[in-house]
């Protein structure tokens, strides 16, 4: 999809402005997928934690015996596939969130969650192409 | 103000169940909502306050000056100024407004405290992790680092009960269960190769 002749550019993205923007089911300290901020909000220690759909790189659900895991990978440096790693970042001395991997025994959900994750992240990459095709 | 302050509808270490919180002169207390043992810290071991909001409602932190913190979920808003009063008269502390980052970012700097981790997003933390959470840590790639929590014996039944602070198991009080983070954290030779970076 991508044409690897121009060099890519970081652009700024922004979960939120203030905390109450926050939907109200961050309260069950589960996962919830805030699609209309383009955000995925992850239970942390009991703090509701924005990650923008631009910071993930995908979602993946597994098993083992009666429990289900859902592992988010995010994008960082240091990932580049194949030939070279073009993706771009605003600070790559930085340190990254990697990974954040969860368990529940509701492997349905986990199903879901990843599901929509990849449609989010499918829609959003979309969308930034038709953006730039128009800047073209 | 009154010799006991009283709220109700408060979580201890994000336990499942909620209970009463009273603050007096000497110190505080939880006591869970259905029976049973009641916590108590002893106002001399408090070492710090923070305010800031949680998954439900605000949260109270207290840095304790043995070691560890002690989280307090629950609030609302308005309570920050009875709270806020309570600390600075009976602690002589000052119950300090913690802005967290809500841009959504996943890159920061990871800064270790005396009692936790925390993962700053532009000065100011996304997300903290208090190191009794933690049960192992490990190189898993170049320049990547997995930190495990412990979720407690059978954490099946999501979420602790009892005064049992600082256990190990906020991993598991949620209805989804965090079981590791992975960070990637720049080298020292890289770093040496950028120059002048004193992180």
């Amino acid at each position: 999809d991508k044409n690897g002749v121009e060099v890519k550019k970081f652009k700024r993205f922004e979960s939120y402005k203030r905390d109450n923007q926050f939907p109200p089911k961050v309260r069950d300290m589960g996962i919830v997928i805030d699609a209309k901020n383009s955000t995925i909000v992850l239970p942390v220690m009991g703090r509701p934690v924005p990650f923008h759909i631009n910071t993930i790189k995908n979602a993946s659900k597994s098993d083992e015996g009666e429990w289900s895991f859902l592992r988010i990978n995010f994008l960082s440096p240091g990932q580049g596939v194949g030939r070279k790693d073009d993706q771009p970042f605003e600070d790559a001395s930085a340190h990254f969130v990697r990974s954040l991997t969860f368990r529940s025994m509701d492997g349905d959900r986990y199903a879901d969650i990843a599901n929509q994750i990849s449609n989010l992240k499918r829609e959003s990459v979309k969308k930034e192409q038709e953006k730039k095709d128009m800047e073209d | 103000m009154a010799a006991i302050e009283s709220f109700d509808n408060i979580h201890l270490d994000l336990s499942r169940e909620h209970g009463k919180c009273r603050f007096a002169e000497s110190g505080l207390g939880w006591k869970p909502a259905g029976g049973g043992d009641t916590f108590t810290l002893d106002a001399g071991n408090i070492g710090g306050a923070q305010w800031s909001r949680a998954a439900r409602g605000y949260e109270v932190k207290i840095l304790q000056r043995s070691s560890g913190v002690i989280q307090l979920d629950g609030f609302q808003e308005e309570d920050y100024e009875r709270l806020s009063k309570i600390f600075k008269s009976w602690y002589s502390t000052n119950l300090e407004y913690k802005e967290h980052s809500v841009r959504g970012w996943n890159w920061g700097k990871a800064e270790f405290g005396k009692a936790e981790l925390s993962f700053n997003v532009q000065n100011r933390p996304a997300f903290e992790i208090p190191y009794s959470e933690i049960s192992n840590t490990n190189l898993a790639g170049r320049n990547e680092i997995a930190v495990e929590f412990s979720l407690g014996d059978s954490a099946k039944a999501n979420g602790q009960n009892g005064a049992t602070p600082g256990k190990g198991r906020k991993a598991a009080a949620g209805r989804d269960q965090l079981v590791e983070m992975r960070f990637y954290i720049p080298g020292t030779t890289t770093r040496k190769e950028a120059e002048g970076g004193d992180a």
